[in-house]
């Protein structure tokens, strides 16, 4: 193997993952999200996942220390996904219509065993009610490789506004 | 070609009608420029407006910045303890002073001439002061500028731009004790925690003050926030809800099966050992507050509006949240959670996650009200200048009130004494036809 072909690799539970996988993972995402596509979302997650977004003012402390915006265990994605397909979630109907661009992809060894941390750039921008938002952030993702590939165990998305600006919400997924 | 028709003004902004039982209220109470501006000067400078909680700054030194009726503010501890709410402009030439967002410092120094103050607002050092010819009357002449007024209910502080204002309790009237319930629900009482939602609404503020006293949006609004608690196990009506003015603009609504309660009222989706945990908890209440006070504080969810920018959300857990008018057509919110000073950490944890998922911007439900009072704001465009027909309906319930029983959360009858309140304070126009009754409900009783 060449240095070349090892930057950005690292290996867990026995097997290397390398940023292109890692990679190809946000990018699909982005791509089933973007598609509204939340059947195969919710598959990109191990039983017992967490979907997180912290407030504008995080400074990394636990979501059960401070408020936050989105504090999900498994039930509430179940319970969202299911919202956001129903024509009932009067706040994404009609849906927005949504753009994501991912980047700054890193990987670093997770503190368990078994599973990967993820730190990556994301913009999303979203159009709606005439409107136009973008958000702004980065990804703080633990992964477990699985056979099936990787799989959110902490699903974790940070806003880099001070503050959510007019007319902006995240009514949808961030 | 420009329209040789101009736009119908209508007027007045509050119609009621006792023989038919209607109620409306003028659409242009929402988008004038003209009325905000009155606004601000009738309602946000003459009384008390919610500037944050003493729990937010716990230790001397400790400060916030924070904008209140569009004046940029600085609310800190000083550095004996002391509670301060200074405007946040250097008196010299009135550069903003403070331009971080929190932190805890003992003094604040203009960046632009270097001018410094003691955070008990005095002044710590003018650069080059020999220029001035008497440097001791200069001094005592540049303290910060305080604001006129400040006091403080059970940990809440409030402000007034206007020096004259009556005292906070006064104000406050039978909204007080609903804060002081809040305080006794546990006995180390409760904090504010880090973790502030940030957010700004394109709508009016008093559409969002509608929409929280508003019961008949709940399940139309979220219904997908309905599935979810009925699939966890909890079964959510209508009854046994009803909707109290409290005088001076407040307004209550109480909620009885509305929800759990994170240790007050168990459900199915708390789990068991939270169960264990909640029966504990409300033998400790029934004994330190007695079994009735213990009753109210407990069993019964309170959603309370302090007029004009306070919304206390006593529901599955606690929420302050703060109403920040920036135009007529946009509003910034800021909301904290409240929560015990000392609490089970798995409790905790569940608060936190069950508040977080039907309050706030990012919640399975907040998102659909923000999106019901934003659709009003566009909605109402249609009928700008449509004379009469540009009125907005909040009747119901009035059958009722004609008759003297007491309204439900599933009425409008916390909205149209919201109004009035507004009406007196701002002027443009009551119209009352047929007979009004003498009084209206107002307050609840206790005793």
């Amino acid at each position: 193997m060449t240095q070349a072909d090892v930057r950005g690799a690292i290996e867990v539970a026995g097997r290397v993952v390398t940023r292109g996988e890692v990679e190809d993972f946000l990018y699909a995402e982005a791509d089933i999200l973007d598609a509204w596509d939340y059947d195969a979302w919710f598959e990109l997650f191990e039983e017992g996942a967490r979907y997180e977004i912290p407030t504008t003012d995080y400074r990394g402390w636990s979501l059960h220390a401070g408020g936050s915006f989105v504090d999900d265990d498994y039930d509430l994605i179940k319970a969202r996904v299911k919202r956001l397909k129903s024509r009932k979630a009067h706040a994404e109907n009609p849906h927005s219509r949504t753009h994501r661009l991912v980047s700054n992809v890193r990987l670093f060894a997770g503190e368990e065993e078994g599973t990967l941390r993820i730190r990556a750039s994301f913009v999303v921008h979203r159009a709606r009610d005439g409107q136009f938002d973008q958000y702004v952030g980065w990804y703080e993702h633990v992964v477990v490789p699985t056979e099936a590939g990787l799989r959110y165990r902490l699903r974790r998305s940070i806003l880099g506004h001070e503050s959510l600006p007019v007319g902006a919400r995240l009514s949808f997924i961030l | 070609m420009p329209s040789e028709v101009s736009e119908r003004v209508a007027e007045p902004m509050l119609v009621e009608d006792w023989e038919r039982l209607t109620f409306r209220v003028n659409r242009e109470a929402y988008r004038s420029p003209e009325l905000f501006a009155r606004e601000r000067v009738d309602i946000w400078l003459r009384t008390w407006l919610y500037l944050g909680h003493e729990t937010e700054i716990p230790e001397v030194n400790d400060f916030k910045v924070r904008t209140i009726a569009g004046r940029p503010l600085i609310f800190c501890r000083d550095a004996d303890g002391e509670v301060r709410a200074w405007l946040n402009s250097c008196p010299h030439r009135g550069t903003v002073l403070c331009r971080e967002t929190e932190g805890s410092q003992k003094r604040f120094q203009c960046f632009y001439h270097a001018w410094t103050f003691n955070n008990d607002g005095t002044v710590a050092a003018i650069p080059d002061n020999g220029a001035y010819e008497d440097i001791e009357a200069l001094q005592s002449s540049m303290m910060l500028r305080s604001v006129p007024r400040l006091e403080t209910h059970e940990g809440y502080v409030f402000i007034s731009f206007n020096p004259d204002v009556p005292p906070l309790l006064e104000h406050l009237g039978d909204a007080a004790d609903y804060m002081t319930m809040i305080e006794q629900q546990h006995a180390s009482g409760v904090t504010t925690l880090p973790g502030v939602q940030l957010y700004s609404v394109r709508g009016n503020w008093k559409l969002a003050v509608e929409n929280a006293m508003d019961g008949y949006h709940f399940s139309p609004t979220h219904n997908t926030f309905v599935g979810y608690l009925r699939e966890s196990g909890f079964a959510v009506t209508d009854d046994d809800q009803y909707a109290y003015n409290l005088g001076n603009g407040h307004s209550l609504l109480v909620l009885t099966g509305h929800g759990g309660r994170i240790s007050m009222v168990w459900e199915p989706r708390f789990g068991e050992a939270e169960k264990v945990r909640t029966e504990e908890h409300l033998a400790e209440m029934r004994e330190r507050l007695g079994e009735k006070r213990a009753h109210y504080v407990a069993d019964e969810s309170h959603i309370l509006f302090v007029f004009p920018n306070l919304l206390l959300f006593d529901i599955e857990g606690l929420s302050i949240r703060q109403l920040e008018p920036v135009a007529p057509g946009h509003t910034d919110v800021r909301a904290w959670q409240l929560v015990p000073r000392e609490e089970h950490e798995e409790s905790r944890a569940l608060r936190m996650k069950t508040v977080v998922s039907f309050v706030g911007p990012g919640g399975l439900a907040t998102p659909d009200d923000i999106e019901a009072y934003e659709a009003v704001q566009r909605g109402i465009e249609a009928t700008r200048g449509a004379g009469e027909l540009d009125y907005s309906d909040m009747s119901r319930g009035m059958r009722d009130e004609v008759k003297g029983v007491q309204g439900r959360s599933i009425d409008e009858g916390a909205m149209r004494g919201f109004w009035r309140h507004w009406e007196r304070a701002v002027g443009g126009g009551l119209e009352v036809s047929g007979e009004r009754p003498e009084r209206f409900l107002e307050g609840r009783e206790l005793a």
